[in-house]
């Protein structure tokens, strides 16, 4: 019962909202598709959780990435016994410092009054949610050894069978709770994503990177006009 | 060629007496809700002074602007690879108390206070966090008039030499009104990594895209003026919109039409944007010089063919023809950008001040007693601190414009008292009668009409799909957080 909830009913539920509700926010209501910095109140605290957070969670999650985009070239990756200690280590270490990061920036929003007051019951729940993922997450690496070795042999199977709409359970349900607590909450937080200001990931910056400097924007007729 | 129209204003810093009629309009307009209590996209600082935010024109603490190594301008905060790397946090964004905490008064307690002994007051609070505030530290113009001027007008990075403020006898000071530049070579609208901020083909004005913009603010850092703002509310970027829904329809900016001096002139200038980013690799002393050259005589035929080619109405032309800043940029070259140096050719002019004219060197009445105005050394502004501010460091263009402003005072003085002008100070200053007579007119009684000459946007020329959709009723979507 568990199981099918966590392994069927949630990761479809979750993609059903992003692909329903992101376009659905992109087309209607774009003025709240903000990451809604608070450096301008507060950046003493700040510099030491955001970057933390930001350069530790984006590798780790390229890295869950990596096995489901290109898992045979992982497999040969880390089937060198010293590869995989390096990259389990680092793994671990970007873990840690992504919780770091974590937890200071949720001591800082209940330190400060005048973050308290900018501060949503969803930003409460994201710091939250994000948190208790991290922390699981490291739990894991720490107590289940190899994790980014058997994660291709379990997960990412899985991960496949769901895509095909045919969700192969048993893959996943003989691991212990915490790692099925950990697989509820990545639903979740994908879930989450359309609502909330997580919106602000969705964003890549590909056109500035090719784009002349100065942008220009006529509105009158094109008439054989450049830049 | 490649030839631009941008909507420019011009200021007259003799007459500006820092009411701050500009800046309250702006505000009644434009800023006055909740996340921009702290934005003033017009100001009036005091000069010298520390400015809004404080000390702005630090750029080695800001790192605002361009900086030309040799063949290539580059933003001075950081290139692109190392703007993907910074967008979880801004290491040069100025932050609120750079500004000011915006703070209110509690009114209601004068009405609903309890009975006692003592009168109830108003209480001031902060408009962020809604809590008391037993001090306040600072506000928009804090240094106003010089006051404080230990603290303020000596952290003034223009100033060379701190003594001259320190004695009555050689204090000066003069108002510096600002807005948004609207560049021609903006770092703001280079910063942006999500290609937000633009600038408009047809006017120049620059604006930011609040539907594009994600809140990384890399153009409040990269502003040398800080004039992009971040609305702590919304999470989005802000800044001086030249009052667009104004001027598309041939009015005045609100700003312009509210100044009680009537020292602003908004008109046309036409330019070359080809030419642009060569002129901004010059030395910063040839700044001034190298961003005249490249503004376009609207007369010349050659000029308005090519304005054509663009797609520039005849309206426009025709305005640019009657521009009262073109006449004061490049005709008669009074008026001056601010710090050319930061390379991002504002769009913003200035006509150095003279006052206060009396003399720093001798007797203080002894001047209003020979009747006469003082020769350009005698000034008590410092002529270095004007350079700093509107030359680039050339102490000659704010010379020789001062000096124009001088010899235009002693023949109308003469004129005026009927006795026999002088032609010789006029021509050593470079001016004739006739262009006396002009900039006369300009400066004193020219109206509304003569002062701002601003083409409406040709809604034939729109494409009729945006000219719908964009003009609407404001902003009907749900903005900001929820509380």
């Amino acid at each position: 019962m568990l199981n099918t909830l966590i392994f069927v009913v949630l990761p479809y539920v979750a993609l059903a909202l992003v692909l329903v509700v992101t376009p659905y926010r992109f087309f209607t209501n774009r003025l709240g598709w903000t990451a809604y910095s608070t450096q301008f109140l507060e950046r003493r605290t700040l510099y030491w959780g955001i970057n933390p957070w930001h350069y530790g969670i984006i590798l780790i999650l390229l890295a869950h990435l990596a096995g489901i985009v290109a898992p045979g070239v992982m497999k040969r990756i880390l089937g060198n016994k010293d590869a995989l200690i390096i990259l389990e280590s680092i793994g671990l270490g970007l873990g840690l410092l992504a919780l770091f990061g974590s937890v200071i920036l949720l001591l800082r929003r209940a330190n400060s009054t005048t973050l308290k007051r900018l501060t949503l019951v969803s930003d409460w729940v994201l710091l939250f949610l994000l948190i208790a993922q991290t922390a699981t997450g490291v739990y894991i690496s720490l107590f289940m050894r190899w994790g980014s070795q058997w994660y291709l042999h379990t997960v990412v199977p899985y991960f496949y069978s769901l895509i095909s709409f045919n969700p192969q359970l048993e893959y996943m349900a003989d691991f212990p709770l915490i790692f099925k607590l950990h697989a509820a909450g990545a639903f979740l937080i994908v879930a989450l994503l359309p609502f909330t200001k997580l919106v602000h990931m969705i964003y890549q910056p590909f056109t500035f990177l090719k784009d002349p400097p100065i942008l220009y924007r006529w509105h009158s007729k094109p008439k054989e006009r450049v830049g | 060629m490649d030839v631009r129209a941008q909507l420019v204003m011009v200021f007259n810093l003799d007459k500006c007496i820092g009411c701050h009629a500009c800046s309250i309009s702006c505000k009644n307009i434009w800023t006055d809700r909740k996340g921009a209590e702290y934005m003033w996209w017009n100001n009036v600082e005091t000069r010298p002074g520390v400015g809004y935010p404080k000390k702005w024109e630090d750029q080695e603490e800001y790192k605002g602007g361009w900086v030309a190594d040799g063949t290539n301008l580059r933003l001075k905060a950081m290139g692109k690879g190392p703007t993907l790397l910074n967008m979880f946090f801004q290491p040069n964004m100025p932050k609120l108390e750079d500004y000011y905490e915006p703070f209110d008064f509690d009114y209601g307690n004068l009405y609903g206070a309890k009975g006692g002994d003592d009168q109830p007051v108003a209480e001031a609070f902060s408009q962020i966090s809604r809590e008391k505030m037993a001090h306040i530290k600072a506000g928009p113009n804090w240094d106003d008039d010089l006051s404080g001027s230990q603290v303020y007008a000596a952290a003034d990075v223009n100033l060379e030499e701190k003594k001259i403020i320190e004695q009555y006898s050689t204090m000066f000071m003069h108002y510096l009104p600002r807005h948004c530049n609207h560049c021609a070579n903006p770092a703001c609208v280079a910063s942006c990594p999500s290609r937000a901020i633009y600038k408009r083909g047809e006017d120049g004005v620059v604006l930011v895209d609040q539907e594009v913009c994600k809140g990384w603010r890399f153009c409040t850092s990269a502003c040398p003026y800080k004039k992009v703002y971040f609305n702590w509310n919304s999470g989005k970027a802000e800044k001086c919109i030249y009052c667009f829904p104004r001027t598309e329809t041939g009015q005045c900016n609100v700003c312009a039409h509210s100044c009680v001096g009537r020292i602003r002139f908004v008109g046309v200038l036409l330019y070359d944007a080809e030419k642009v980013e060569q002129a901004l690799l010059k030395p910063d002393d040839q700044l001034v010089a190298a961003q005249r050259a490249v503004i376009l005589d609207p007369r010349d035929e050659a000029v308005r063919e090519g304005a054509r080619k663009n797609g520039m109405p005849e309206q426009w032309l025709e305005a640019a023809e009657k521009s009262p800043v073109y006449t004061l940029i490049k005709e008669f070259e009074l008026a001056l950008p601010l710090h050319p140096e930061f390379r991002t050719m504002p769009m913003a002019y200035y006509i150095p001040s003279l006052s206060p004219v009396l003399t720093s060197g001798g007797e203080l009445h002894e001047l209003v007693e020979h009747g006469t105005i003082p020769t350009r050394e005698a000034l008590r502004a410092p002529i270095g601190y004007l350079a700093s501010l509107f030359g680039g460091g050339n102490k000659e263009v704010v010379a020789s414009a001062l000096e124009k402003l001088i010899a235009l005072r002693i023949h109308m003085r003469a004129k005026n008292l009927d006795q026999p002008a002088d032609e010789a100070i006029l021509k050593g200053a470079g001016l004739d009668e006739a262009g006396a007579k002009r900039l006369y007119r300009l400066f004193t009684v020219g109206g509304y009409n003569e002062r701002n000459v601003i083409p409406a946007q040709q809604r034939e020329d729109l494409d009729s799909h945006t000219r719908k959709g964009a003009g609407g009723f404001g902003i009907l979507k749900k903005t900001g957080r929820g509380k």
